[in-house]
């Protein structure tokens, strides 16, 4: 990071100004606060207060008027009473376990597909190509999804009509056995163009010695794979876990719009209670304290990812 | 990789064409267009041929679909321009502001504040969706676009001071030497050099928050109860409601609800993908 430069006077990095007093380089440092002073005071309203809110009201019965301390109650009340919540933890469990693997295979594959060809042009046109529905805004591919497990209209339970196949329809997100899975399968293939774009961007970046000392080693394709492409792609592969990890855990979205958790609470995640709780029943203080929980989870997982997963395998050229 | 082709014969073309991956990429390309699809042929059916013609296209065309959709979409297309309009602009000034003295003037408290900014990626939007909601309620911003905005702008300028300030840090003292030199001010340096010359990862900036405010649909959903105050999200899943049966000017409206961003890919292309993969740091 680069840090001296010398054009506003009294800001500058020069050792005589170090000696100078605090309130001196406050001063002359005023304009430098000035434009830091529109983030910060967005960030202080709209951000910092939300934040401290949300802890405190954490320990409170509150309904966004009037507030009673309950303890760790709000936290009793998930584990011990809340029955929607309860049901929550599997489902969402086996949620982000499946989102995970797809995102850690389905658009590698197609990654080293493009990776692979020779001609550039085909690379490029497939790259644009699959990245393309990212722009499709996520609630249209959700509405897009639910018609296609309509149980009368749908495209799954017409064309397993039109084959003949009628024993075969499902009421998909209606029947409880099945809707979560459903839910699972939205987006097949499951080609993110996100998770695309990061692969590629890892596998552009591996120095070609690489590839030819393999070659000259003899390795097939699917060795190189294993022995190269994998460990020189371990920071994209990680980025694109803990990524998914923290998206899938907070997220209610999806389900919010599929099912509303049903039926009963088959597709319930902690994301709908705490919604649910804050703008259905008004338990702001029970919703902010799920809020919390899912923080800290969040927050361990990052924490233990920035520390002790780290990309042991470094290159450099020559 | 340019290995050597060895064999000939029909395996050797099929290599030298990479015909497999080609395939291959063609399966999960189908696949993953199969929804939008039908998605099109439907938009231009009537029920009838819906109904008749499930999987095929057919004529004539229900052009009056797309003309059903837009008259009751128009209104919730102007309301998400309206909120782009100001929120993006309002991110990249304020965060390219902090960006610029973060990187190129030291102060007392910099590391500081730096660091409590960059924090707050670290921050996921569940903590906090529920305690800003009742201060918006309680600030009197609910069923107002400013509702959308600050937050909208207060969150999206932490990631963008992250990213514009690596830009600003890159580039060469010589320049705003000469233009101290030549007796810029702060704000002059700011506005006519530093500026300028962050023109392509403003656009990421831009694209990134663009991206953001079409696609958000939580938030808008519980501060936005009236329905004239309603983004083009929303207004999409209400629309939901209204036809049971004929699915044409449905999906019309999803077809028109997903152009805007569809023109803005193919618009800047470069610039689009080079801001989704940089979005992707964020954590």
């Amino acid at each position: 990071m680069n840090t001296t430069q010398s054009i506003a006077p009294g800001s500058s990095l020069a050792s005589h100004e170090k000696k100078k007093s605090l309130a001196t380089r406050l001063r002359k440092s005023g304009a430098v606060y000035l434009f830091l002073l529109p983030t910060f005071l967005l960030l202080a309203v709209f951000t910092f207060y939300p934040i401290i809110s949300a802890f405190w009201h954490a320990f409170f019965r509150w309904n966004g008027l009037t507030s009673e301390f309950v303890g760790l109650g709000n936290f009793r009340e998930m584990f011990v009473i809340d029955r929607a919540f309860q049901a929550s933890l599997p489902n969402v469990l086996k949620l982000t376990a499946f989102r995970l693997a797809v995102a850690m295979t389905v658009p590698l594959l197609a990654a080293e597909l493009i990776f692979s060809l020779r001609s550039s042009r085909m690379a490029y046109f497939w790259r644009v190509l699959l990245v393309v529905p990212m722009v499709v805004p996520f609630v249209v591919m959700i509405l897009v999804w639910l018609f296609i497990y309509d149980p009368q209209a749908g495209i799954i339970n017409t064309l397993l009509r039109s084959a003949g196949l009628d024993d075969w329809t499902q009421l998909w997100l209606g029947d409880i056995r099945l809707a979560l899975w459903c839910i699972g399968f939205f987006g097949f293939p499951w080609v993110s163009g996100l998770n695309l774009l990061i692969y590629l961007a890892g596998l552009d970046s591996i120095p070609h010695e690489l590839f030819d000392a393999a070659a000259i080693d003899g390795a097939n394709r699917i060795r190189r794979f294993f022995s190269v492409d994998i460990p020189m792609i371990m920071g994209q592969i990680k980025l694109i876990f803990i990524m998914t990890l923290i998206t899938q855990l907070q997220n209610f979205q999806d389900v919010l719009i599929f099912t509303n958790g049903g039926p009963g609470h088959a597709t319930m995640v902690p994301g709908l209670v705490l919604y649910h709780s804050a703008f259905f029943y008004n338990k702001m203080g029970y919703a902010s304290a799920i809020g919390v929980l899912l923080f800290i989870i969040i927050f361990v997982i990052t924490a233990i990812n920035m520390r002790f997963i780290r990309s042991d395998i470094e290159y450099t050229p020559e | 990789m340019h290995y050597p082709i060895k064999s000939s014969g029909p395996w050797g073309f099929v290599q030298r064409y990479n015909l497999l991956s080609n395939l291959f990429l063609a399966v999960i390309a189908g696949l993953t267009f199969l929804p939008f699809y039908f998605l099109l042929i439907t938009s231009f059916k009537n029920i009838s041929q819906m109904q008749h013609h499930f999987m095929s296209p057919t004529l004539p065309l229900h052009w009056e679909n797309y003309v059903i959709a837009f008259n009751q979409l128009i209104k919730y297309f102007w309301n998400t321009v309206l909120v782009t309009g100001i929120s993006v602009p309002g991110v990249l000034l304020v965060s390219s502001m902090s960006a610029f003295v973060f990187a190129r003037y030291s102060f007392p408290g910099r590391t500081v504040l730096f660091y409590t900014v960059i924090s707050l990626l670290m921050v996921p939007f569940i903590l906090t969706l529920v305690p800003t909601f009742v201060w918006i309620k309680q600030l009197g911003l609910l069923n107002t676009y400013w509702a959308l905005i600050f937050p909208y702008v207060a969150g999206g300028q932490v990631f963008a001071i992250y990213l514009l300030r690596s830009f600003f840090a890159t580039i060469p003292n010589d320049i705003f030497d000469s233009a101290t030199v030549d007796g810029a001010n702060i704000f002059q340096t700011y506005w006519r050099i530093a500026l300028p010359l962050t023109t392509p990862m403003l656009s990421v900036v831009a694209i990134v928050n663009t991206l953001h405010v079409w696609n958000d649909y939580i938030w808008p959903l519980v501060t936005l109860q009236q329905d004239n105050m309603r983004t083009i999200t929303i207004g999409l899943r209400y629309f939901q409601g209204q036809f049971q049966i004929n699915y044409g000017p449905l999906f019309a409206g999803y077809i028109l609800g997903s152009l805007p961003l569809l023109i803005l890919f193919l618009l800047a292309m470069r610039p689009f993908v080079s801001g989704l993969t940089s979005g992707a740091i964020k954590m």
